[in-house]
């Protein structure tokens, strides 16, 4: 048996508009919680590597390198850290790092903490930032942008198998009905499907942002960080957190085609089920051991189009799954108890870790009332960099 | 009440304009928000809670929330002619304010949005019940627009598409100081009404009575942490 | 020796790429032929031969973009992806009045682009 990695420590801050906070800053208030679940900020001197993942700190506030400034802020020098970027991802990539730097006996004692600061640009500035990870000539220099492929896909997705509008809609309404919860949700508004679908008012209320995806199809423009610290479980610091540790049973990751348009069947996310059956194949289970799923829905078609590839449900029927409530939180299997990127926000680089962190709660018990998950045991998280072309699932357990 | 001779010449010559008939829409939250026509006794409830703004950078609130301020006081005291505002309440509570002036039978002169409840498209719904009056009700031929802020350059010159009248300047001139001047055509409302502009009539009696004396907000989004009464 | 004809008047154009090797055709151009492991040097393109992306195509799906990045001062763009007769597929623009339809048949064309700051850039429309 490998080295057994757990998380001993988790901090996360509010999502929404940081704008006017230092990224480095508001990294740093993630990392500080984290050290305060541990057991306190002394812990720091403990850390042998830091890990930040970020996607594009150098685009949206003109500041790179945030990795060697958050150890610096942290008073942690000389802690080695490396800056950890793969788009929306970048946090995913940099769990996955720490695991394989305590697996590796390299360290036993890992930070790792992203965060994103968007809001310091306007909401069209950050869609052309982030669609800057599209394909440079045959994307993104047509003009379109992460919105506009999961339009396309949406329309693909509704004409081969049925779904409609007013299901994209329910996803959202049981996404903000967790969020609302979610003392980190950006968005901690409920919203009702009478409202955004069913209604006089609701294609107004809910306008289109990108056809058939509406406002409440998509997730807002946030800001926030999140921070985690992980241990090897079986070395003698791990005895100096006070926390029991959630242990990492599980990460697989994959990529596929830069271009949406060379995947054989755009409506296929190989990289997502790969990704997913290592994961399952590492933590030596399948998908009906998990009991919850975090699942990356910057657009709630990737909610359902990632139930199904990771399992969970039969291709084209996870939105009838969503129409019976067996997502809700008091359903068979809840996913995104968060609220997801879809009511807690999507802070880019941030999303992988506060997945991460969204687990450990849960699988402690520790979420607030009316959103944990009964008796968990397994957590799984699935996060996309670009349009599902790079791809980490990463699976907690609760030993 | 007597007005004497010279406070008469000091008033603008007042029009009488259209009422606006007060709507209903459901927000994204399921909340219900009341869009009705301000009236002089509003005034006490409008001004407070235009004026806790003042002093808000972000988004252009600060120079948005003086504006309107004066807007609402000169309305009161009858130092612009023909100024309409429509407010949006929740549960009685304002939730934003949209002022606006009639200038002739041909012309419309929109003056400021001002959002107070955040993240359920209030300003954007306000925004488009300020143009509907303008076009429906007073029935002008279009609507002089300028954006003072990022915001609602995208939000009423792109999703509106207006037409761009800066090079007429300065024959063609936006009262708010000479900001390049956009218009809202009645041919280009007509093709954005659909999409833009909702609501339900009539409103519900009981419904209605719920807006009838305005609630100042306690706190705003805008300013974390700050308590009216406290 | 100057090339002339870069001072002529340009009709832009994209391009699909042949490998020399084996025929497979590409978009946009790999680094190396995925069928036969020819690789391709993007400085020459030796071995390799580009052709233009252009002409009848069927339109796979679309969507309608409310809401356009930064310097994008358009309420909308309808964009669409695409499947040649050869099999290749494209994304790009829809010029076309109205809802395009799932199975249509275009035409697919190149022009410059200028609404982002730096040079124009190529922008496959179909129509």
């Amino acid at each position: 048996m490998g080295v057994r990695v757990g998380i001993v420590g988790a901090g996360h801050c509010r999502f929404g508009n940081s704008s006017e906070y230092d990224v480095v800053d508001v990294i740093g208030y993630s990392v500080n919680a984290a050290f305060r679940d541990a057991g306190g900020i002394h812990l720091r001197k403990e850390v042998d590597q830091v890990f930040v993942g970020n996607m594009a700190s150098g685009l949206f506030n003109r500041e790179t390198a945030v990795a060697s400034a958050l150890v610096s802020r942290m008073d942690m020098e000389p802690c080695p850290a490396e800056l950890v970027e793969n788009g929306p991802a970048s946090g995913a990539s940099a769990v996955k790092m720490g695991y394989m730097c305590v697996a590796s006996g390299l360290a036993d004692v890992v930070l790792v903490a992203a965060g994103e600061v968007m809001r310091s640009v306007t909401g069209w500035e950050s869609t052309d930032i982030v669609a800057t990870m599209a394909h440079k000539e045959a994307e993104y220099n047509m003009g379109l942008t992460l919105p506009g492929f999961a339009g396309m896909v949406t329309r693909l997705y509704m004409e081969k198998y049925g779904m409609t509008e007013r299901d994209l809609a329910l996803v959202a309404v049981k996404d903000h009905a967790n969020g609302a919860k979610n003392t980190y949700a950006h968005v901690q508004i409920p919203v009702t499907i009478d409202a955004i679908a069913d209604g006089p008012n609701a294609s107004v209320v809910n306008n289109y942002v990108a056809e058939p995806l509406r406002m409440y199809s998509t997730c807002p423009v946030s800001d926030g960080s999140a921070a985690i610290i992980l241990v090897n479980m079986d070395s003698p610091k791990a005895k100096l957190f006070k926390r029991k540790p959630v242990r990492i049973a599980g990460i697989g990751s994959a990529t596929d085609t830069h271009c949406v348009h060379n995947r054989k069947d755009p409506l296929v996310l190989d990289a997502v089920r790969l990704s997913a059956e290592k994961a399952y194949k590492m933590a030596g289970i399948g998908p009906k051991d998990i009991s919850f799923a975090e699942l990356h829905d910057a657009f709630v078609i990737f909610e359902l189009m990632n139930s199904e590839e990771v399992g969970f449900f039969e291709r084209g029927k996870s939105f009838l799954a969503v129409r019976n409530h067996e997502t809700d939180i008091d359903g068979r299997l809840p996913i995104n108890p968060s609220g997801g990127l879809k009511a807690k926000g999507h802070p880019v680089g941030a999303t992988g870790v506060s997945q991460v962190f969204e687990l450990v709660r849960q699988l402690r018990g520790e979420a607030e009332e009316g959103r944990q998950v009964k008796d968990p045991k397994y957590g799984m998280a699935v996060n996309f960099g670009g349009f599902g072309n790079n791809v980490i699932t990463t699976i907690l357990a609760r030993d | 009440m007597a007005i004497d001779e010279l406070e008469k010449k000091l008033r603008p010559p007042e029009a009488q304009l259209a009422p606006y008939p007060s709507k209903v829409i459901t927000l994204a939250s399921g909340e219900t928000m009341v869009v009705r026509e301000c009236r002089r006794e509003d005034t006490p409830a409008l001004l407070g809670t235009v004026y806790p703004l003042i002093g808000v950078a972000k988004d252009y609130y600060d120079v948005v929330a003086t504006r309107m301020y004066n807007e609402i006081l000169s309305w009161f005291r009858y130092r612009i002619a023909n100024m309409f505002a429509l407010v949006g309440t929740v549960n009685g509570e304002i939730a934003g304010i949209v002022t606006s002036r009639h200038v002739d039978s041909k012309v419309g002169m929109s003056l400021h949005t001002l959002a107070i409840k955040r993240g359920l498209r209030v300003g954007a719904q306000l925004f488009a019940a300020k143009m509907e009056h303008h076009l429906e009700y007073l029935k002008e031929d279009e609507v002089w627009v300028v954006a003072e802020s990022p915001i609602g350059f995208k939000r009423w010159m792109i999703e509106y598409e207006l037409e761009d009248r800066s090079a007429l300047y300065p024959a063609v001139r936006h009262e708010l100081g000479g900001v390049p001047t956009f218009v809202l055509t009645r041919k280009l409302w007509d093709a954005v009404k659909a999409a833009k502009c909702t609501g339900s009539r009539p409103v519900p009696a009981e419904l209605l009575k719920t807006a009838d004396k305005l609630i100042m907000p306690n706190e705003y989004v805008q300013l974390p942490g700050w308590k009216r009464n406290s | 020796m100057i090339d002339f004809s870069a001072y002529g008047e340009q009709t832009p154009h994209i391009k699909g790429i042949r490998c020399g090797k084996c025929g497979a055709v590409y978009y946009p151009a790999p680094m190396v032929c995925g069928k036969c492991d020819a690789l391709r040097d993007p400085t020459t393109n030796k071995g390799w031969e580009e052709f233009d992306l252009d002409g009848a195509c069927t339109l796979l799906t679309w969507t309608r973009v409310w809401n356009l990045p930064e310097g994008f001062n358009k309420k909308y763009l309808l964009f669409g992806m695409v499947e040649f007769e050869n099999g290749l597929r494209a994304s790009g623009r829809i010029e076309m009045e109205g809802d395009p339809k799932s199975g249509m048949k275009l035409t697919a064309r190149a022009i410059e682009a200028d609404e982002r700051p730096g040079k124009p850039v190529k922008v496959l429309v179909f129509s």
